[in-house]
């Protein structure tokens, strides 16, 4: 195996540099990439993978992800994990569906709405982390299900469908032949990458994330920090919600269940340590294009859906697996 | 020191108890037959298989680590279990001997599961948390597979018996009150009470989770303790998914979606917590009994069902709350978090 006797040789990549980490996720998509389409190809209508229309398609499906993911890689920096990102999702969207439906609200005032829910709902995880003093994992863990509940609740466990034209245009238009979807992502994925290298907000969630007490130390307010994150977290997951529907023209209260194991998968994947102050934005998104690769890739196989969640588990066990042997080496 | 000097009951009776003493008295003020021993001996029926889930979740959190596939797994030994026994009974196979058979696949399937995850963990060196998420994909897609994304149905009558109550088979007056599901949750409770407090691996479970590198320089294998403390995780989900099946007298493919985290709850509730291996069973009955209590009672007083996944959710989140506030008051710290 030539990735050993490279190893073996001290040839390894310098995994702990980001950009290094990042380059080397990048490679990996390359070659899953490579992979699809040769898997893929048809004697009949040749690569249908590098179709252009095929390559958007991934892209647009892995942008909610990638949203949602931002988010995620920000609280990760700066504490913990946000475990409520689904329900979040699925509550806000369900509000926004019910808005724009039910009591025909302008479609600016429903986006508002959801977005400042979504915001309040990280800042409720940021107090009960900081000022109750809960773990993150069981203070988000437990507003997953309460939210779930609510978003039930209010929705009485109907399915609502039909927005107007307007408010469509976020998920389905598109910007000179780039579909929407795309162009929110890249516009939170450049300004959560902005925020957390290029301002002081992003140096205070490294070093809080790194370590509370010597940012303590230095001046951070750090609960301050920390809430922050989850706010951020919250508003970005409500903003993908918003984009989900918008796109698939319906909203139930479970739609945001089925993101919560790919959002930590490729969090984990991209090479953001779950201890703190090492967040990789832009390993999230190589990671979250990968698995929109393999995604598309076992569409176009006709792999049945309910084989997926078991490729997204053993790929994470994999990257983790494969970076820690990595650095082992190096 | 600024120690408060709290009133001596409040710092014995621990903080679950004080919850469903108070939900209990709230729910049989708004229907008194909320207190009658039907409903008490249901209660117990109907949480017996949590309170075996959360056994291992206590056990895996007394040594520092988090078992996000326990859901997974008890679906998966429910649905390996049951598909075992009817493949058998279909060729043939006695009810006895496919039952034996099915149990054993089931055991089997958990110790698999568990022996994973915590190779992962303690050879292969990743967080609990990623290595278990990762095995919770597995588990639910390997579930849905094999019952084909839907329930199998099973009868015989040897398998049900393990979940019934025990006037379906044995003509006592008094015989409505017990239930196997309860037999099987005191069984393994006691197991893992005597393993955990009177053996050597309770006491290398305890040492990991206060201080891991500690104990390894006092000499515990902490690799092959850390190793058997998800192994035997797997084993406890098993069990619950298999006494689930025999309740329900089927297999689910997702009946174990969101149980990791009522099992994780109960044992934060019970007082076990994330920090220094402290806690321990006897906290996790109670804490198993609040998300018990709660449930029940809301259908008790008759809470419309739609209401009913919000408020479990609301009280737990409060109970936790109450239970870290007071634990943090108990040790005279401010509530304020200040690590």
């Amino acid at each position: 195996m030539g990735l050993a006797r490279l190893a073996a040789r001290g040839f390894v990549p310098d995994l702990e540099r980001p950009w290094m980490q990042s380059a080397a996720r990048f490679l990996v998509l390359f070659l899953v990439c490579i992979l699809m389409a040769v898997l893929t190809r048809s004697t009949e209508y040749g690569f249908v993978f590098l179709n252009l229309r095929n390559l958007l398609n991934i892209v647009r499906n892995a942008s909610i992800l990638i949203i949602i993911g931002v988010g995620e890689t920000i609280t990760l920096t700066a504490k913990d994990v946000d475990l409520s990102v689904g329900s979040v999702l699925s509550l806000t969207s369900v509000v926004a569906a019910i808005m724009l439906n039910r009591y025909g609200i302008d479609y600016p005032f429903a986006i508002l709405t959801a977005l400042l829910i979504g915001a309040a709902l990280g800042l409720v995880n940021g107090l009960l982390i900081t000022r109750v003093g809960l773990p993150p994992f069981i203070a988000t863990y437990g507003t997953l299900w309460v939210l779930f509940g609510f978003a039930y609740l209010i929705l009485q466990g109907a399915v609502i469908y039909g927005f107007p034209a307007g408010f469509r245009m976020i998920g389905n238009g598109n910007l000179l032949g780039v579909p929407m979807p795309i162009i929110v992502m890249a516009a939170v994925f450049g300004s959560g990458y902005f925020v957390l290298h290029h301002t002081t907000l992003g140096r205070r969630f490294f070093a809080t994330g790194a370590n509370l007490e010597t940012a303590r130390m230095s001046g951070i307010e750090v609960d301050r920090t920390i809430v922050t994150a989850y706010v951020i977290s919250g508003f970005l997951a409500a903003l993908a919600g918003l984009v989900l529907i918008a796109y698939t023209n319906g909203s139930e209260a479970r739609i945001g269940d089925s993101y919560l194991l790919p959002v930590m998968a490729v969090v984990v994947m991209g090479g953001t340590s779950l201890s703190g102050g090492q967040g990789n934005l832009v390993g999230t998104l190589a990671a979250a294009l990968i698995m929109a690769v393999i995604h598309n890739g076992m569409n176009i196989l006709a792999v049945p859906a309910i084989w997926q969640s078991l490729v997204v588990g053993l790929l994470i066990i994999a990257t983790v697996l494969t970076d820690q042997w990595l650095r082992k080496r190096a | 020191m600024t120690n408060p000097k709290p009133s001596s009951l409040l710092i014995r009776v621990p903080s679950a108890a004080w919850v469903i003493v108070l939900m209990m008295t709230i729910f049989t003020a708004i229907n008194p037959r909320y207190l009658t021993p039907d409903n008490l001996v249901n209660i117990v029926l109907q949480n017996a298989v949590l309170l075996i889930l959360a056994l291992g979740a206590t056990l895996v959190i007394l040594s520092e680590g988090i078992d996000l596939s326990a859901g997974s797994v008890l679906t998966l030994s429910g649905v390996t279990c049951v598909s075992v026994m009817k493949h058998l009974m279909e060729s043939g196979g006695s009810n006895a001997l496919a039952m034996a058979a099915g149990v054993a696949v089931g055991l089997l399937t958990g110790a698999l599961m568990g022996a994973t995850t915590g190779g992962l963990i303690a050879i292969g060196n990743m967080p609990p948390f990623i290595a278990s998420l990762g095995m919770m994909g597995v588990g639910s897609a390997l579930s849905l597979v094999l019952a084909n994304s839907t329930a199998i149905y099973i009868s015989n009558p040897l398998f049900s018996f393990l979940g019934e109550k025990l006037d379906q088979s044995i003509d006592l007056p008094w015989m409505q009150y017990l239930s196997m599901p309860t037999f099987i949750a005191i069984a393994v409770f006691s197991v893992i009470w005597v393993t955990l407090y009177h053996t050597p691996f309770g006491r290398y479970v305890i040492a990991i989770g206060g201080n891991e590198s500690g104990a390894r320089l006092s000499g515990v294998n902490t690799v092959v303790w850390k190793w058997m403390v998800y192994l035997v995780a797997g084993v406890l989900a098993s069990i619950s998914g298999i006494t689930l099946a025999a309740r329900l007298e089927a297999a689910d493919s997702i009946v174990g979606v969101g149980w990791e985290f009522d099992a994780i709850a109960a044992t934060i509730l019970g007082g076990t917590s994330f920090a220094k291996g402290k806690g321990g069973t006897g906290g996790t009955v109670l804490g198993v009994l609040v998300i018990g209590v709660a449930r029940n009672g809301l259908n008790v007083i008759g809470v419309p069902s739609l209401w009913q996944p919000a408020l479990t959710g609301t009280i737990i989140i409060l109970a936790i709350v109450f239970e870290t506030v007071l634990s943090r008051w108990k040790e005279g710290r401010r509530w304020v978090w200040h690590d």
